[in-house]
């Protein structure tokens, strides 16, 4: 009888509740918590703070560091933290002659659109930030740019592409990277101008606005260049089992696929594919193969495969500011991070050098000054040309395709930037 | 061929699906507690199975054995160290234990291991055999072979052993399986082990079919109570055809309605919860 939980102590029921509740705190802590590898906050700034600089400009984003994008929203994170790091390094940003130190500031989204839009208000009214810097995804990019309007604080951001972000009449939210219809442009001119050429096409796309943005605008761009769809099909967001459409999508034999989706998808998908033995001429993602895990969890699976990207390390832009070159910015995060960057990486890099550039120009840290001072860039940085829109979104920046061969990434499209030749067709998976 | 083929996608993910439904259902049966927390023990055996395999060069299947054995202690200790002391307590109150476990456990793996993808790979993962046009992963045709063989054990281990008794006079009836002289603390710490040494195998398993990262495996934890509602609470036959009708219905449901999958897949949840509340094999088990 003894050891029956009908005779446990009040004593150790007390414990257990305590344990209940500790585990709970916990959890939540690790949920809304600001972000472990963020240096710790004030302490290490304000004590450099005090040598050499003038002030401190404190940066703030909610970020996907858990969920579903905890990946990418990682690679953001780094993108950040590189570019505060470099700046700092260099004398910090310089405001009419004073000279400020970066500091940042990161909560966890958990990969949820609503949590993100909370966390950046908590940052711009609890927390002070100077300015913010965009979440990761399309989603919390949208609820977090209302935010911003609301509150009149300018917001850059790299990781939200779809034009819905930008059709809203809001002032204060600029987007540093090639809006949604650009995702699957290259692959496709690239997949019509091939031998022998691609002439039927299958879709499919996770759904939420930004995939479903890009592939409805891959159909129309497949249309305009001659190739006929021959399956088109939505999967709910985040799903991983998709060996339904994939069989689907095999009977209808298409020349080109195409996944307008997330990183984990994109593995899915070769998974699955290759499993079920559907070996079109062609596979290209929206997101993923420009992810170091598409490699490292693949293998030799990733070869021949191709991916929409907004920047590789093979471009060739003369950049004005501290990273110069693609070829530089590549070397200087493989030092710093131990991996080769994404362009999720590449892109949030570029947020702190817009909002550097800009804050420089307006020599004063109004948020209107500043806002009027990114509204109006206009400059070559190492990630391509920075300028927006009167709906502020960069439309002036082109997008390349990438292909693994060999176990390296290559730029292959469009011609007049690409390091190598697309390999095509794409062998049966047999003799890969 | 492709209709055959849908069906063969849908079963063979199934059997996965019943292992896990299998774990989850047991101890909700016994124990009375919806184990939230069963999804990270999935989780954990992934990252033995992976760190196994890359570190060590130990084939998954062979490190089943190891990883279930692994994952038992660490089901027993749980249960006894912790879990017991509140069993008196309302559902809720386990209910949102086992809610912080999962929450700590993955943050830890997250902390730990990062948000990198990773996937076990020997050399046969995601290679199939071919039929005709069929194609048969071989890592899922051992999965069955696994889920099987272990749904058989238990199944004996339960009907014909003394602890299996125990187990199930305790699921029957508490007081009087306490009045029989059953060690009830240690028979939930017991019944819980198993369960995560079975959570422990589905987890060596996935790793070998998909990539996974910490917050890929929080999805398991409603696919086992799907499971479970379809194929009838506590009970071992029922998980088998739980896992494998909700295999086939998530199948087609993706092939004729994929964006509304899920409606499709919990919308006939809910109606076997409502026409046929002990589930589709109409019986509850363990008794």
């Amino acid at each position: 009888m003894l050891g029956s939980p009908f005779l446990i102590s009040s004593q150790r029921r007390s414990m257990a509740a305590v344990l209940v509740s500790a585990t709970l705190v916990s959890a939540c802590g690790a949920a809304t918590g600001p972000a472990s590898s963020a240096p710790p906050a004030s302490a290490t700034q304000s004590a450099a703070a005090s040598i050499g600089f003038d002030g401190t400009l404190l940066f703030g984003a909610a970020i996907s560091l858990t969920g579903s994008t905890a990946k990418e929203g990682g690679l953001t994170r780094d993108g950040y933290e590189l570019w505060k790091e470099t700046t700092n390094a260099n004398g910090g940003i310089n405001v009419g002659g004073k000279h400020y130190l970066v500091a940042t500031k990161f909560y966890d989204d958990e990969s949820n659109a609503q949590k993100s839009a909370t966390l950046a208000d908590k940052l711009i009214n609890e927390d002070k930030i100077n300015f913010l810097l965009g979440p990761y995804g399309t989603a919390p990019t949208l609820q977090v740019s209302s935010v911003a309007e609301k509150n009149k604080m300018p917001m850059i951001e790299g990781n939200g592409a779809a034009e819905s972000i930008f059709s809203q009449g809001y002032q204060y939210t600029f987007g540093v990277l090639s809006p949604a219809k650009n995702y699957m442009k290259g692959l496709i001119e690239m997949a019509a101008a091939q031998s022998p050429r691609a002439t039927t096409v299958a879709i499919l796309t996770a759904d939420d606005p930004f995939s479903v943005e890009v592939a409805d605008s891959a159909r129309a761009l497949s249309v305009a260049n001659g190739l006929q769809v021959v399956y088109y099909a939505k999967y709910p967001n985040n799903a991983t089992e998709l060996r339904a459409p994939i069989t689907e999508a095999k009977r209808k034999a298409p020349e080109l696929f195409l996944n307008s989706g997330h990183l984990a998808e994109s593995l899915a998908i070769v998974q699955q594919a290759k499993e079920l033995g559907f070996s079109p001429t062609a596979f290209g993602f929206s997101v993923g193969p420009s992810i170091p895990d598409f490699q490292t969890t693949l293998k030799g699976d990733a070869n021949y495969i191709f991916g929409g990207s907004q920047w590789t390390a093979d471009l060739k832009f003369a950049g004005d500011d501290l990273f110069k070159t693609p070829a530089n910015y590549n070397a200087v995060y493989l030092k710093r991070y131990a991996y080769e960057p994404a362009y999720q990486s590449a892109q949030s890099t570029a947020v702190g050098v817009a909002f550097q550039k800009a804050i420089e120009k307006a020599g004063s840290l109004d948020a209107k000054a500043v806002r009027d001072a990114i509204a109006k860039l206009d400059f070559i940085s190492f990630y391509g040309q920075i300028k927006f829109d009167e709906r502020g979104i960069n439309i002036y920046k082109p997008m390349v395709v990438e292909q693994w061969q060999n176990g390296k990434k290559a730029t292959v499209w469009p011609p007049d930037v690409a390091t190598a030749k697309p390999l095509w067709p794409t062998p049966p998976w047999s003799s890969r | 061929m492709d209709l055959l083929q849908h069906v063969l996608n849908g079963l063979l993910q199934g059997f996965i699906f019943a292992l896990i439904g299998l774990g989850f259902s047991m101890v909700w049966g016994i124990l009375n507690i919806i184990n939230l927390a069963h999804a990270a023990f999935i989780m954990l055996a992934a990252y033995l199975a992976y760190f196994l395999w890359a570190g060590q060069g130990i084939d998954p299947f062979v490190a089943l054995p190891l990883i279930m054995a692994i994952l038992f202690v660490v089901g027993y200790v749980i249960q006894s160290r912790v879990i017991n002391l509140v069993m008196r307590a309302s559902v809720l109150t386990t209910f949102l234990l086992t809610f912080g476990m999962e929450a700590l456990l993955v943050n830890i793996a997250l902390r730990l291991w990062t948000a990198d993808n990773r996937q076990t790979k020997p050399f046969y993962a995601n290679v199939s055999a071919s039929v005709g046009d069929l194609r048969l992963p071989y890592t899922q045709l051992g999965a069955v072979v696994v889920v099987i063989t272990l749904t058989v054990l238990l199944y004996l281990f339960l009907d014909r052993t003394r602890t299996g008794s125990s187990i199930r006079a305790v699921g029957q009836n508490r007081v009087a399986a306490t009045l029989m002289g059953i060690d009830i603390a240690r028979t939930y710490a017991l019944t819980f082990a198993i369960s995560a040494a079975l959570a422990g195998a589905a987890g060596t398993l996935l790793s070998t079919t998909s990539a996974f990262s910490p917050g890929s495996f929080g999805v398991f934890n409603i696919l086992a109570f799907s499971v479970v509602v379809l194929g009838g609470l506590g009970s071992i036959p029922g998980a088998l055809v739980g896992g494998l009708v909700f295999g086939l219905v998530n199948e087609f449901a993706g092939t004729y309605a994929l964006e509304e999958r899920e409606v499709v897949v919990f919308a006939i949840v809910v109606f076997v919860l409502i026409v046929r509340p002990t589930g589709l094999l109409g019986r509850e088990g363990y008794r």
